[in-house]
C-alpha cells in the first residue's frame, strides 16, 4: 500500500493533518502573546475595570454559546461524514455555517454599539486591545466560515466522500477559534 | 441520534454550557480575585475539553500534543518574563 493510500485508509494520519497541526501550533503565539501582553498591560496599571465594564456582557455570553454550539455541530459533521452519512454531514456543517455568522453578527452588533458610544480602536489601551484580540478573532471566523461553506458544496455535491478527512482539518480549525475565544470571553467579560 | 459518538459529543457540549454559567455566577457572586481564579481555572478545564474530546487529541500520537504545548509553554514563560515590568511598575496618578 502506497503511503497516500495508507493515508486515505485512515492507517496514517490523513493527508494535511501535520500541515494543519502546523498551522495551529503558529496560531497559538499569535493569540497568545496578545492574550500574554493585554494581562501584563492590565496588571500593570489602573482603569481597566471601567473600560470593561462599557462591554455589552449579554451579546458576549450568546456569542459564547453560538461558538460553543457551532464546535459540537462540526463535530458532529466530521462523526457523519466519516460514517458516509453525506446528508446529514451537510446539515451539521449547514448548522455550524449560520453559528458562525451568527457569532459574526452579534459581534457586528456589538461593534456598532460601542463605536456609537464613542469607543474606538483609539479610545484607550483598553479598547485597542479590544478591537485587536477580537477583531483578529472575528477574521478567524470568517475564514472557518468560507472553508466550512466549500464543505458544504462538496458535501451536497456528494464529492466529500472521496475526502472525508477534509472535515477533521477544518473542524481542528474551527475548534481552535472556539478555544480562544474560550479565554477572550472572561478575560474581556468577567475579569 | 444516531451513535455513540454523537452522545458523546453532546455531552461533552452539556459539560460545556454548564462550566460556562458556572463562570458567569461565580463572576457575580463571589469575591474578585477567588472568581478570577475560578473563572480562568474553568477557562482552562472547557479548553481541555474540547482539544481532547472535540479535537480528538486524547487519542492523538504524543508528536500532536507537543505541537500544541510547545508554543504555549514559549507563551507562559513569555508571560512569566515579564511579570517584573509591572510588579515594580509604580501607577502615576
Amino acid at each position: 500500500m502506497t503511503t497516500q493510500a495508507a493515508a486515505m485508509s485512515g492507517m496514517e494520519n490523513p493527508v494535511g493533518k501535520n500541515g494543519t497541526w502546523w498551522f495551529l501550533a503558529s496560531e497559538i503565539p499569535i493569540f497568545g502573546g496578545l492574550i500574554a501582553a493585554y494581562i501584563v498591560m492590565r496588571l500593570g496599571s489602573a482603569g481597566w475595570s471601567d473600560a470593561s465594564s462599557h462591554l455589552n456582557f449579554i451579546v458576549a455570553l450568546i456569542n459564547t454559546f453560538l461558538l460553543l454550539t457551532s464546535s459540537m455541530t462540526i463535530v458532529m459533521a466530521y462523526a457523519a461524514v466519516h460514517r458516509n452519512a453525506l446528508k446529514r454531514g451537510a446539515h451539521f456543517l449547514g448548522l455550524t455555517i449560520l453559528l458562525g455568522l451568527g457569532f459574526l453578527g452579534m459581534k457586528a452588533f456589538e461593534y456598532s454599539t460601542e463605536i456609537g458610544h464613542g469607543f474606538l480602536p483609539s479610545s484607550g489601551i483598553f479598547w485597542s486591545f479590544y478591537y485587536g484580540m477580537t477583531g483578529l478573532h472575528a477574521l478567524h471566523v470568517l475564514a472557518g466560515i468560507i472553508v466550512n461553506f466549500t464543505l458544504w458544496l462538496q458535501a451536497t455535491n456528494g464529492s466529500l466522500a472521496h475526502h472525508p478527512h477534509r472535515v477533521e482539518l477544518a473542524g481542528l480549525y474551527w475548534h481552535l477559534v472556539d478555544i480562544i475565544w474560550i479565554f477572550l470571553f472572561p478575560l474581556l467579560y468577567l475579569a | 441520534m444516531n451513535s455513540a459518538e454523537e452522545r458523546h459529543y453532546l455531552i461533552i457540549w452539556l459539560w460545556l454550557v454548564v462550566l460556562v454559567a458556572i463562570s458567569v455566577g461565580a463572576a457575580s457572586v463571589l469575591p474578585k480575585v477567588q472568581a478570577l481564579a475560578l473563572v480562568f481555572s474553568i477557562a482552562i478545564v472547557k479548553a481541555v475539553l474540547v482539544a481532547r474530546h472535540y479535537m480528538h487529541l486524547k487519542n492523538e500520537k504524543p508528536i500532536y500534543y507537543a505541537m500544541a504545548l510547545v508554543p504555549l509553554a514559549f507563551i507562559i514563560l513569555f508571560l512569566f518574563g515579564l511579570f517584573p515590568d509591572f510588579v515594580y511598575h509604580v501607577t502615576k496618578p
